[in-house]
């Protein structure tokens, strides 16, 4: 027992140690998207920014297609009005089809993809069916205006972003829909990181010359739409109260946090308090981070959030709250208590150690070793490229954090990534099928990296697509139970990002489940002896 | 005055005496041109009054003319080498224009430790300006320019003894652990990290060494490392309250919440009612699942601290545990505690208070 480590834990160490990485890395054939941020010496901030990735099956053929957004072109310094190029090719975002033998096709001309406005810079991505048509939709921000492309079904998007009025303007970031009012349909929420422009960017650092951080610029509010069912969209963010908060938002993440049966919202903020908006069920949202113990540390200091995920990671069946930070932060672990309070838990999740050197952007608890734990995935770089100038202990490019769940502490693993990125979004999905949760990172200036999942240990699993019929299609909000776990259907979350809709579990060596949902509809529906190791799609009763 | 001026005025030629009396006349009125003009005269008329030369210098010092002043002043003292105030005055004027080692011969002899200090400081005699700049504060207690020199002193001869270690002896452990500070406070870690290690390679019993690098770790957040080096150090110290301040925190940030509280606990015996072990002990006691002790600690560090950032955080611990304990009144009047220290709202008025 000295030094306070006992044999079984030496043994385990020792096992961790000697365990093959758990991803290959590789780019699979067909991708030759890279991430256009143009670096200027302005130091525009919306460069260092972007850009969102999401994994989702457009064409449901059953494998998860890849679609990247892009920056756009930046000039030293930008003439008014801007213009980002975006019809120039290199700067498209892109939609790359996946083939039956793994490899990937460009086809974003033929879907109508192509333009996405030369007065836009790209930045994230939200996917959601906002028309319950079976076809999943997409949602892109800008910095500039956002744009729904409204999925055909015949491989083709349409941008109705006019008619749907959901087109933002400013600077949006993450987006994500969900169903906040439980009416059967999507609504959609958009975070905006601050009320900047190129006319205003402004240089810090002094002789360093770096990005700006973002209390030098007002901060703004986000938006709330609410989904009208006929293809449009109302602006409620005032009367839901969600625009009685300014704030400089970066990511949002959906939950139940409270079991009162409607989706609350958390948004993670740079520099200031983390918000949590309580969905009183009545069309309105109060803001309660602070009263829940969700908004800062345990100091009382407020953390620069990035991304963020709402997700259960100690299977109290309760969704806990992770937020990337900058590094001399520690990432912001907030474990839901129940009765609607939050405690801080990174010390004791062992998120201390792990991350307070590094700085967090995509994030996602996902259980990449189908042991039954939520393990944590961060794609991690630091905001200023020439951080390792001004402080030598940082980097600006770092390898992900890959830290795996052992009853709720983390502890760090090889995640298989050598080669420090500058990495933004992380999306998470099985991209192969196979049972394994992989990820996809988008990288500043470089083509995305994707992680397949090599892990061997032999656990099993179950991939649940959930299909709405009184709730909405896709079963946002959703609660999910598995042999003692839980997830929130949702596709948002991380920074950026949208995430496979399908709910994901590892169940250890269990080889048959037990499946619980509740509905957004209040539905309750059971599942028994569901057999391991298939992708299972479960439609919501007709009748609770 | 009066007295001494007629006593100066029988000395000399009634000329100048007349001069004399016009040029104290026009320097109460604050005309100093016409009292320089009037005691110039004053010394032309008669070259051997050692006072008409004392009064000109002292107005030309007025001026900031120290140039003038000091040839004028240096007159007086050869017509009358026992004239305190030409000495008080040239030393002063000297003194301004740089030449302090020149100046101090005349400061020593009036005794003025205030400028003597200063000068001292400037011809390197450390130890004696120290030890007039105190005697000077105990008479002007707080004054921020006597504050200042005495640092200023004190600095300087901290780095005459470390330029004398690192002249001397290059390779001692001593002059590494010198080189590991002026590293550590330059930024420049890992070279601050080389030489701690080497210091200790030499020696590794010298207390504060293991502390020191711990510290160098812990600003790099490389807490696994930095609890080894305080473990150390307080091995080799059990006393050193910082020393176990130190692991603790460092065992805190590892998640090590019950190590953690058992060497806060211990730091706080050794070292009682500072405010900063106070803090991280309710934090430990916090997450180690002792609510009576980490209140028990932030409500002696609010009672020892009511303004700091320290008490904030304090107050906001406290809001935290309340609300987990459901006293909702109390886990208000925290978290308002906690906004006001943090500048978020105005103090609540108090209405009992007559207006």
């Amino acid at each position: 027992m000295r030094f306070g480590i006992n044999r079984r834990d030496f043994l385990r160490w020792s096992a961790l140690a000697a365990a093959a990485p758990v991803f290959e890395v590789k780019l699979p054939r067909g991708i030759d998207f890279t991430l256009q941020n143009s670096p200027t010496p302005q130091k525009y901030l919306i460069e260092t920014m972007p850009g969102g990735v999401a994994l989702f099956d457009y064409n449901g053929d059953g494998l998860l297609d890849i679609f990247l957004v892009n920056g756009g072109r930046l000039r030293s310094p930008m003439p008014t009005p801007e213009n980002f190029d975006r019809r120039d090719p290199r700067y498209w975002n892109r939609l790359y089809r996946q083939n039956r033998d793994g490899s990937f096709t460009d086809v974003t001309e033929a879907a109508g993809l192509a333009n996405a406005g030369n007065g836009n810079y790209g930045m994230g991505v939200a996917v959601g069916d906002y028309d319950n048509d079976g076809r999943p939709d997409l949602y892109v921000t800008s910095y500039g205006k956002n744009i729904l492309y409204h999925n055909n079904g015949d491989g083709t998007f349409t941008d109705v972003t006019e008619k749907a009025g959901v087109a933002g303007g400013g600077w949006s970031v993450s987006a994500g829909f969900f169903d906040y009012d439980n009416d059967g349909r999507l609504d959609l929420f958009v975070t905006r990181y601050m009320e900047w422009d190129t006319k205003h960017s402004k240089i810090c650092g002094g002789d360093w010359h770096t990005y700006c951080p973002p209390a030098e610029f007002p901060a703004t509010t986000n938006i709330l739409y609410h989904n009208r069912g006929d293809g449009t969209f109302e602006d409620v963010s005032v009367r839901a109260g969600i625009a009685a908060k300014k704030g400089r938002a970066l990511g949002v993440a959906f939950a139940d946090y409270d079991e009162d049966g409607y989706p609350d919202i958390f948004v993670s903020n740079d520099g200031i308090e983390q918000y949590l908006y309580h969905n009183n069920g009545n069309g309105t949202f109060t803001e309660s981070a602070l009263e829940s113990g969700a908004a800062l540390t345990a100091d009382g200091k407020p953390l620069s959030g990035m991304g963020v995920v709402f997700q259960d990671y100690d299977n109290d069946g309760r969704p806990d709250v992770l937020v990337t930070v900058l590094p001399r932060e520690l990432y912001g672990l907030y474990h839901n208590d129940g009765d609607g309070l939050f405690s801080y838990r990174t010390l004791e999740s062992g998120l201390g150690v792990l991350t307070s050197g590094s700085s967090g952007w995509g994030v996602g608890l996902e259980d990449f070793d189908n042991d039954g734990w939520k393990d944590l995935f961060v794609a991690q770089s630091h905001v200023l490229d020439n951080v390792q100038q001004i402080d030598a202990s940082l980097r600006y490019k770092e390898v992900p954090l890959l830290a795996m769940n052992h009853h709720g502490h983390f502890e760090r693993v090889e995640s298989g990534v050598t080669t420090a990125l500058a990495a933004r979004g992380a999306a998470f999905g099985d991209i192969n099928n196979d049972g394994r949760m992989d990820v996809i990172v988008t990288s500043l200036g470089a083509p995305p990296v994707v992680l397949l999942n090599r892990e061997n240990s032999g656990n099993h699993w179950l991939s649940i697509k959930l299909q709405g019929k009184r709730s909405n299609r896709d079963g946002y909000g959703a609660r999910v139970r598995v042999n003692g776990q839980t997830r929130f259907a949702t596709s948002a979350g991380s920074y950026l990002c949208a995430n496979d809709k399908r709910v994901h579990f590892g169940l250890g060596a269990a080889e048959k489940a037990e499946v619980e949902i509740l509905w957004p509809s209040g539905t309750k529906q059971v599942l028994a002896d569901v057999r391991a190791n298939q992708f299972l799609e479960v439609r919501e009763p007709e009748h609770s | 005055m009066t007295l001494f001026l007629w006593l100066t005025l029988q000395s000399i030629s009634p000329e100048g005496a007349q001069h004399m009396q016009a040029g104290v006349e026009a320097h109460k009125q604050g005309r100093l041109d016409v009292a320089i003009a009037e005691f110039r005269k004053a010394t032309e008329s008669d070259p051997t009054a050692a006072q008409a030369f004392l009064d000109l210098g002292e107005t030309y010092a007025e001026m900031h003319d120290y140039a003038a002043a000091t040839a004028a002043l240096k007159r007086a003292l050869e017509l009358n080498p026992d004239l305190d105030a030409a000495h008080l005055e040239l030393g002063y004027a000297l003194l301004s224009e740089g030449y302090a080692a020149e100046a101090i011969p005349h400061l020593e002899r009036v005794h003025a430790i205030e400028a003597l200090g200063i000068a001292q400081i400037e011809t390197g005699q450390y130890r004696d300006a120290i030890a007039n700049l105190n005697a000077a504060l105990l008479k002007r207690p707080g004054n921020p320019d006597l504050v200042y020199y005495l640092g200023r002193a004190s600095g300087l001869l901290s780095k005459n003894a470390i330029d004398t270690l690192l002249g001397a002896y290059p390779d001692s452990a001593r002059a590494h652990q010198a080189m590991g500070e002026n590293y550590f406070v330059l930024r420049q870690m890992p070279q601050a990290e080389k030489e701690y290690r080497e210091a200790l390679r030499l020696r590794p019993d010298i207390p504060g060494l293991h502390l020191e690098l711990g510290l160098v770790y812990a600003g790099a957040s490389q807490w696994n490392r930095a609890e080894q080096e305080f473990r150390a150090e307080t091995k080799l110290q059990p006393g050193n309250a910082e020393a176990a301040y130190r692991l603790g925190t460092a065992l805190l940030q590892e998640g090590n919440a019950q190590s953690a509280h058992k060497e806060l606990e211990r730091a706080d015996e050794l070292k009682p009612a500072m405010p900063e072990t106070l803090y991280s002990l309710g934090k430990a006691a916090a997450l180690d699942g002792d609510a009576a002790g980490a209140e028990k600690a932030w409500r002696k560090l609010v009672e020892i601290e009511k303004e700091s950032s320290l008490a904030a955080q304090a107050h906001f611990g406290l809001a935290g545990l309340y609300r987990k304990q459901g006293k909702a009144g109390e886990a208000q009047h925290e978290m308002h505690e906690f906004q006001r220290l943090e500048g978020k709202i105005t103090p609540l008025r108090d209405d009992s208070r007559p207006n």
